[in-house]
């Protein structure tokens, strides 16, 4: 199973990856269609993605009172079945991280669906910021990034 | 040929969406380009693809695309039969040539439709039928910054930003005009690299610097020369590399000691201790240091001189052809298709050439802008038919009233296009054009020393591609000796003949193909491609046609010389997200996202104007004025009393207020990116 890391010091807020992600949804370049969203903040100087991180304990899937939300067993993606949604936003109160949107056109809940484990954001992300990997790729990486930390200490 | 997946034919291939040339998937149902994803075993991209990429689905199947050639009669246009189309131009440049000469036709290459072979086969039409006058994009574009670089080093070397200890990126915006460099950048800067961001606007990449320097526009030179100034008095520099390698570094070490950092902080806005600062990270990463210089660079009064001024802090640093720094590839031996040597036609007077010798000593380029004054003086000759392929003048070259007069006022004017643009409305006729879907060229890859192609994917009757429509026109021009060839597949294996790599080879290899293995330090063997073979802080060459001897600053005109009446400094050309210059403002999509040009205003300007994002200003300069809607946008992101306005929007045309006639002296590149305008807002109850 793999999911979408985000290393906040690659993001240079490009927008190529809410683009990819709205163009995946409705084949058009709309922003607020997008499931990823990604912030600047100008006076931290801190670039923000944000998308779904597909909880092993998901809210939104457990609070869900028309049973929309599932999990894909092949990719593990938390999905909503837009056919069952009925538009109550409890899920989007439940989300504890805002990674769920309302489609006002259509009247449902929007959220990353992983694109059937080929996620778009991640491809159209030419910073290296978004990555689609295990959880062991994941600690891996972090352990080397901990490794030259280590290394960069000099020896008293 | 392509793979067959279910319904869908499979083929690998390269993106012309922008310059950057990164491996795709191309899609086929039923003879139709439907989808294009980035390929994985890229060496380039690595399967990452910038939101242009798949525009190139848009592109290709565009329904406002020209498919039949069309002819001028009156007002109105005329489909004709393509055949027809090349037997009337072909006369029509045969009666321009014996009335007045071979010398008064020229050809023009835009960047629109191709890759590497198009540069050169424009090139050896023009000189195949007797005229020195190729024309380009490039003289107000990228040589500026390759000729700065190479009057110092021979060459403009290719920086190896992921094993970089300090990249330095001044004034270009990578994530927007070079995507893929980004992932490199940001490699480096992940493994301990520290990245520093000159620029005026705090663009993307300076979202990611660990020190971001906000400069005034134009001043970059003086920032280069008081940064070596500290280098050496903080002796942070290559003596090995200085003593074998360089050529007057004495000249050079006194001329930068007048800038001192409080006079860098006058000059360029930046303070003292900064200037120090970052002068010593530079200094202390050598030789594990990039500098990459952007377009932001070029467009100024003493644009080639700052260039210039940077590329010597590679000779300080003693970087060039080290890991980590900058690069020096080697070439493949491709077979030449320009005629330099058969036919140099120099003695014609190339257009510009006089004035400008440098750039066509160093790049065989004419200059656009002296072009338009000769066609509408007829001096020193008449310049009477223009032959265009994929370029969009009217909206990209300065002062576009008097582009769109020029070439309105040649007796002939051939666009070859893929869409009605503001340039074919003027032509005489307008043909077809085959995208890089619809071809197959050769491209190289200098930094990975690796090789491709691109196969032809799909056609469409009538959109011949590059080779075949000069073919055609050379075969009716009496110059089919120079066009043998019978197709491109032909011309290709031609051109790699001298390579002992095959066609086949290329195509099993859509990753790209090594042609030679990447090493370092070879400088302690080979020469620099310079007239002392040395790394030349100073250029002999330069003083002998009276330019300076060292890389000298000279202050913009803005600030020397300061307009009460056009108090604002206007930049033009900052790089834009799904753009691409004057191109895909057709496409639907790039509209939701983008849906109109901008002014970028401080806000504190915009409060003194009293207006706000939405609002229409006028902006005036001594060129002209344009009516465009302002962006206030957030104090860090540009300086007060500087502004931005992005090229290539027909609606807000910013180029009917740059210069054509204030050029950087060396190269002649105009004055597009410091020059003085009045905003003023306009009235609401003309813009309800």
């Amino acid at each position: 199973m793999r999911f979408i890391t985000i290393d906040i010091t690659k993001c240079v807020v490009c927008h190529n990856c809410e683009y990819a992600c709205s163009f995946q949804q409705t084949g058009d370049f709309k922003k607020a269609d997008s499931n990823i969203c990604v912030a600047y903040y100008d006076d931290i100087k801190i670039c923000l993605p944000q998308t779904c991180m597909h909880c092993e304990d998901a809210w939104c899937m457990e609070i869900c009172p028309a049973a929309a939300i599932s999990k894909n067993e092949t990719t593990g993606a938390i999905e909503i079945d837009s056919d069952r949604c009925v538009g109550c936003k409890m899920c989007i109160l439940a989300c504890p991280f805002g990674n769920i949107h309302f489609d006002k056109s259509n009247l449902v809940s929007r959220k990353c669906n992983l694109c059937k484990g080929e996620p778009q954001c991640v491809s159209a992300c030419i910073s290296g910021a978004l990555q689609y990997v295990t959880a062991g790729d994941s600690c891996q990486n972090n352990r080397e990034i901990f490794q030259r930390f280590i290394d960069a200490i000099p020896i008293i | 040929m392509g793979q067959s997946t279910g319904k869908k034919q499979h083929y690998k291939s390269m993106c012309r969406m922008c310059n950057d040339h990164c491996g795709i998937n191309v899609y086929v149902e039923n003879g139709r380009i439907v989808d294009i994803t980035g390929l994985k075993e890229h060496k380039w991209n690595h399967g990452r693809l910038c939101g242009k990429a798949r525009l190139g689905v848009d592109l290709v199947n565009a329904p406002d695309r020209l498919r039949k050639p069309l002819k001028r009669v009156g007002n109105q246009w005329q489909e004709i039969d393509l055949d027809q189309a090349y037997d009337e131009i072909a006369e029509r440049i045969k009666q321009i040539q014996q009335q007045w000469g071979h010398r008064a036709m020229g050809v023009w290459k835009g960047e629109a439709v191709g890759f590497l072979t198009q540069e050169e086969l424009a090139r050896r039409f023009a000189h195949a039928i007797g005229t020195p006058n190729y024309f380009s994009n490039d003289s107000q574009c990228y040589v500026g910054r390759w000729i700065g670089y190479a009057l110092v080093s021979g060459t403009w070397a290719e920086p190896d930003f992921a094993n970089s200890k300090c990249t330095v990126i001044w004034g270009s915006n990578p994530p927007y005009a070079h995507p893929n460099m980004t992932q490199s950048i940001l490699q480096g800067r992940k493994k301990g690299g520290k990245l520093i961001v000159i620029d005026v606007r705090l663009s993307a990449i300076a979202r990611q610097a660990d020190d971001f320097i906000q400069i005034l526009p134009g001043t970059d030179g003086a920032l280069a020369l008081g940064l070596a100034r500290q280098l050496i008095h903080d002796n942070l520099i290559s003596h090995e590399f200085i003593k074998n390698h360089t050529h007057g570094f004495e000249a050079y070490a006194g001329y930068v000691e007048a800038f001192t950092p409080e006079r860098v902080e006058k000059e360029t806005g930046i303070p003292a201790e900064k200037v120090v600062d970052i002068a010593r990270k530079i200094g202390n990463a050598r030789p594990k240091v990039c500098i990459y210089v952007g377009n932001g660079l070029e467009h100024h009064e003493n644009g080639i001189n700052n260039v210039r001024a940077i590329a010597c802090l590679d000779g300080l640093l003693g970087s060039l052809d080290e890991e980590g720094g900058g690069f020096i590839p080697e070439k493949i031996p491709l077979r030449s298709l320009t005629l330099y040597d058969e036919k140099p036609l120099q003695h014609l007077d190339p257009i510009g050439a006089d004035k400008f010798p440098v750039l066509y000593d160093f790049r065989k380029e004419c200059h656009t802008m002296t072009a338009m004054d000769t066609i509408l003086t007829q001096k020193p000759y008449p310049l009477k038919g223009m032959i265009l392929t994929g370029a969009n003048p009217a909206l990209t070259n300065p002062n576009s009233q008097k582009v769109m007069k020029a070439l309105k006022a040649l007796d002939l004017f051939v666009v070859r296009e893929l869409f009605m643009t503001e340039t074919a409305e003027l032509a005489d006729y307008v043909l077809p054009a085959a995208t890089y879907l619809e071809h197959s060229e050769l491209h190289c890859y200098p930094i990975s020393q690796s090789i491709c192609l691109s196969p032809e994917i799909v056609t469409f009757p009538e959109c011949d591609y590059d080779y075949m429509f000069w073919k055609k026109l050379a075969h009716r021009l009496g110059a089919s000796d120079y066009f043998p060839w019978e197709d491109e597949d032909e011309l290709n294996r031609w051109i790699l003949k001298d390579t002992g790599i095959t066609i086949e080879t290329l195509l099993d290899h859509p990753e790209g193909f090594e042609y030679t293995p990447r090493h370092f330090h070879k400088n302690k063997e080979i020469k620099f491609n310079t007239p002392s073979g040395k790394f030349e802080f100073v250029s002999d060459y330069l003083k002998s046609y009276g330019y300076p001897h060292a890389p000298a600053y000279i202050p913009p005109t803005y600030m020397t010389d300061p307009n009460p009446e056009y108090p604002y400094v206007l930049v033009t050309g900052a790089r834009k997200l799904l753009y691409c210059h004057g191109r895909n403002h057709n496409f639907k999509r790039c509209r939701t996202a983008v849906p109109n040009p901008e002014i970028e205003m401080h806000p504190d300007d915009a409060e003194q104007l009293g207006v706000n994002t939405g609002d229409v200003v006028t902006v005036t300069s001594v060129v002209g004025s344009v009516d465009i809607p302002v962006t206030v946008v957030p104090p860090s992101h540009i300086l007060p009393g500087v502004t931005q306005i992005t090229h290539g929007w027909k609606e807000s045309n910013v180029n009917l207020i740059t210069h054509d006639d204030r050029n950087d002296p060396i190269d002649g590149f105009p004055l597009m990116k410091s020059l003085e305008v009045k905003i003023q807002r306009k009235n609401q109850v003309e813009n309800p």
